[in-house]
């Protein structure tokens, strides 16, 4: 039979019986849309982890010395200026980043004007010193670098903790919310070698002022990154280690390098801090996991449908034994009867794909709307919880598909196997 | 046109062997109008799906319009059926969901070489043919037992085919639409269509060329000995 024959076959028959194939395509629908929501769901969720709660740049490697190490004593492992110049020379390397931490406890008191409100708090505050290559791309106001004793230090904050700040500081303490742009300029003074709960070294106090020059997803979540020399002019001040550094950022020139300078950093005694990378990972399989759950049993749900489409196919072939009987008489072959049943199914199969994946499609969207209005701001909140790439529909409509026509196989062998003799004897 | 020589039908019926036909034979030249008559349960209705290639599971040989039937695959008998034979049933086998017009074009689903337009077209003038051109759109619960038969006929005769085979074409119709029925199959032999029908009714195998009578699986010209016995 001519495809284009099967096709006008096929709408006259499933025509003749609408009620029971959008009986069918429901089953298939709830299905692939269950799937195609949990999926969408579970990748939009995947998104926001990786993208704003835990930004992992592929290409970055952070190395810091090791927590405990005989190489120390005798001269390796310790991260100084000779093993940085090893570091840069290791095959894939395209960059390297230094970072410093300031060796003392720093605080911040700010009693003052505050974007249109009055705040009074204290504060402990990190310092890390980076070199300014790695931020400067994020930095707005000014330039990021050592402006000398006696000048504001610029700063650079984390982006995910101006998303804390926003969604749960300011809205308890009934502080306004702010945007990176406001943000840039803002100045606040910090004393350094002061603390409210840490014993200082004994020398003397710095008290400082830190402007931020901008926010970036590479300074430190728990503090504020200031440009290196200032930190290393902090520390030598203060009596303190400004000869060493507490981490190296190292850019690798492809992501698929990075296994290889993981085992090189290795090899020369040092550590990598892939506390981010691992916080990241476990967020992102949390997501997989609960999503597959839910994804397993959408599938389940779509092998019921195929069950039900096969049972209304047993049915309908049955009670379609004298027409199949006539189509064998006027010249269908039993392939021809075969392909009508399963074509039948597989159009069954589309339509349902097809609702159920634009069903998903349109509920998340009324997801969306309502989380919008009835959830309250939290970290990170993002605007959609899904996502639905291109490979996400055709799944749909191919599950849709495939539950039908697996189906649909053995009523339609059933159905070639009908008996023409038998069935229009009488 | 149709030649049969020694066929023989069993049916197993749990342990036992029931022999339905019995080393029939049968020629049927082009343009000839056969009955064939029997009772019920004689196997004429085998005789004929045999000969129509719904039946296979049979012995001796059959050859329709030159083709032998043993010979030819499930595509090749499905192309003959198609092409060459056309069936009219007692009980019309009508697709009660589809109008007369879409029941009329089924055949050309299965022709390789007509389209949408030309089925229709096709159809319509095959119901024209048998009077029904005035109700091609209903459906066959709106239609009497005479017109269902007649709806059933233009579907038969759509791939103009050279032999028609009927199975008690007037057993569900009373006598006078059976008459109007019994009349429109002289005009198509008249055409010069071969007509191979079989039934237990004396009013169809009045007016057919010749006349075979069908009694416990054994073929025979009536007047033979056998036949004077019954």
């Amino acid at each position: 039979m001519r495809t284009s024959s099967l096709w006008r076959l096929t709408r006259l028959t499933l025509r003749r019986d609408r009620k029971g194939a959008l009986l069918s395509a429901f089953g298939v629908a709830v299905g692939v849309g269950a799937l195609v929501f949990f999926v969408g769901l579970g990748l939009g969720v995947g998104q926001v982890v990786r993208e704003r709660v835990f930004p992992v740049d592929a290409n970055l490697l952070e190395v810091v010395p090791p927590p405990v190490s005989l190489g120390g004593l005798l001269g390796g492992g310790k991260l100084d200026a000779a093993t940085v110049q090893r570091l840069s020379a290791l095959d894939g390397v395209a960059r390297v980043y230094r970072k410093m931490n300031v060796r003392v406890p720093a605080a911040t008191r700010y009693d003052g004007a505050f974007f249109g409100a009055h705040i009074r708090m204290g504060l402990e505050v990190l310092a890390v010193g980076v070199d300014p290559g790695l931020l400067e791309q994020d930095v707005v106001v000014g330039k990021f670098e050592d402006k000398g004793p006696g000048q504001p230090i610029p700063g650079v904050a984390a982006t995910r903790l101006l998303e804390i700040y926003n969604k749960t500081f300011a809205p308890a303490r009934n502080l306004p919310r702010l945007s990176a742009a406001l943000l840039a300029g803002f100045t606040f003074p910090v004393d350094f070698n002061r603390s409210f709960i840490a014993a200082t070294s004994g020398g003397p106090v710095i008290p400082t002022q830190v402007k931020l020059v901008g926010l970036s997803d590479r300074a430190p979540l728990a503090g504020v990154a200031i440009p290196l020399d200032t930190a290393i002019r902090l520390n030598q001040q203060t009596g303190q280690d400004a000869a060493t550094f507490t981490g190296v950022t190292l850019v690798a020139r492809d992501p698929a390098k990075i296994p290889a300078l993981m085992a090189q950093v290795k090899e020369m005694g040092l550590s990598l801090d892939d506390t981010e990378r691992r916080m990241s990972e476990n967020a992102g399989l949390a997501v997989v996991l609960t999503t597959s759950a839910l994804a397993l049993l959408s599938v389940l749900i779509c092998l019921l449908a195929a069950v039900n489409i096969a049972h209304a196919l047993f049915s309908s072939v049955r009670a379609r034994a004298k027409e199949l009987g006539v189509l064998r008489a006027v010249g269908a072959t039993r392939r021809d009867v075969q392909a009508l049943i399963l074509t039948e199914a597989s159009v069954i199969g589309l339509f349902g794909g097809a609702v159920g994946t634009l069903g998903a499609v349109l509920i998340s969207l009324g997801m969306d709307a309502l989380s919008s209005r009835v959830l309250p701001p939290f970290p990170f909140k993002p605007d959609t919880f899904f996502r639905f790439p291109w490979p996400v529909w055709v799944g749909g409509l191919s599950l849709g598909l495939l539950a039908s026509f697996g189906g649909a196989l053995f009523p339609s062998r059933k159905a070639a196997a009908t008996d023409p003799a038998r069935t229009l004897a009488g | 046109m149709i030649s049969v020589r020694g066929l023989s039908r069993s049916y197993q019926d749990g342990e036992a062997s029931l022999r339905v036909l019995d080393g029939v034979s049968l020629d049927v030249a082009p343009g000839e109008w056969v009955a064939v008559v029997g009772a019920s349960g004689s196997g004429k209705s085998t005789l004929l799906q045999i000969v129509g290639g719904l039946d296979v599971a049979y012995q001796g040989e059959v050859t329709v319009a030159g083709a032998r039937l043993k010979d030819l695959n499930d595509r090749a008998l499905s192309q003959l059926r198609n092409r060459d034979v056309g069936f009219v049933f007692q009980s019309f086998h009508l697709v009660p969901e589809l109008s007369a017009v879409e029941n009329v074009a089924l055949p050309a689903f299965f022709s390789p070489s007509l389209g949408a337009e030309e089925s229709r077209t096709r159809a319509l003038e095959a119901l024209s043919r048998v009077g029904m051109g005035s109700k091609a759109d209903r459906t066959p619960a709106r239609l009497s037992g005479g017109e269902r038969q007649r709806v059933a006929i233009a579907r038969a005769l759509l791939m103009r085919p050279k032999i028609l085979l009927c199975d008690e074409p007037t057993g569900n119709l009373d006598a006078a639409t059976g008459e109007g029925i019994i009349a429109l199959f002289q005009t198509l032999n008249q055409e010069g269509l071969t007509v191979l029908a079989v039934t237990h009714e004396e009013r169809l195998s009045r007016v057919a060329g010749r006349v075979l009578a069908i009694d416990q699986g054994k073929l025979f010209e009536p007047g033979t000995p056998r036949e004077a016995a019954r």
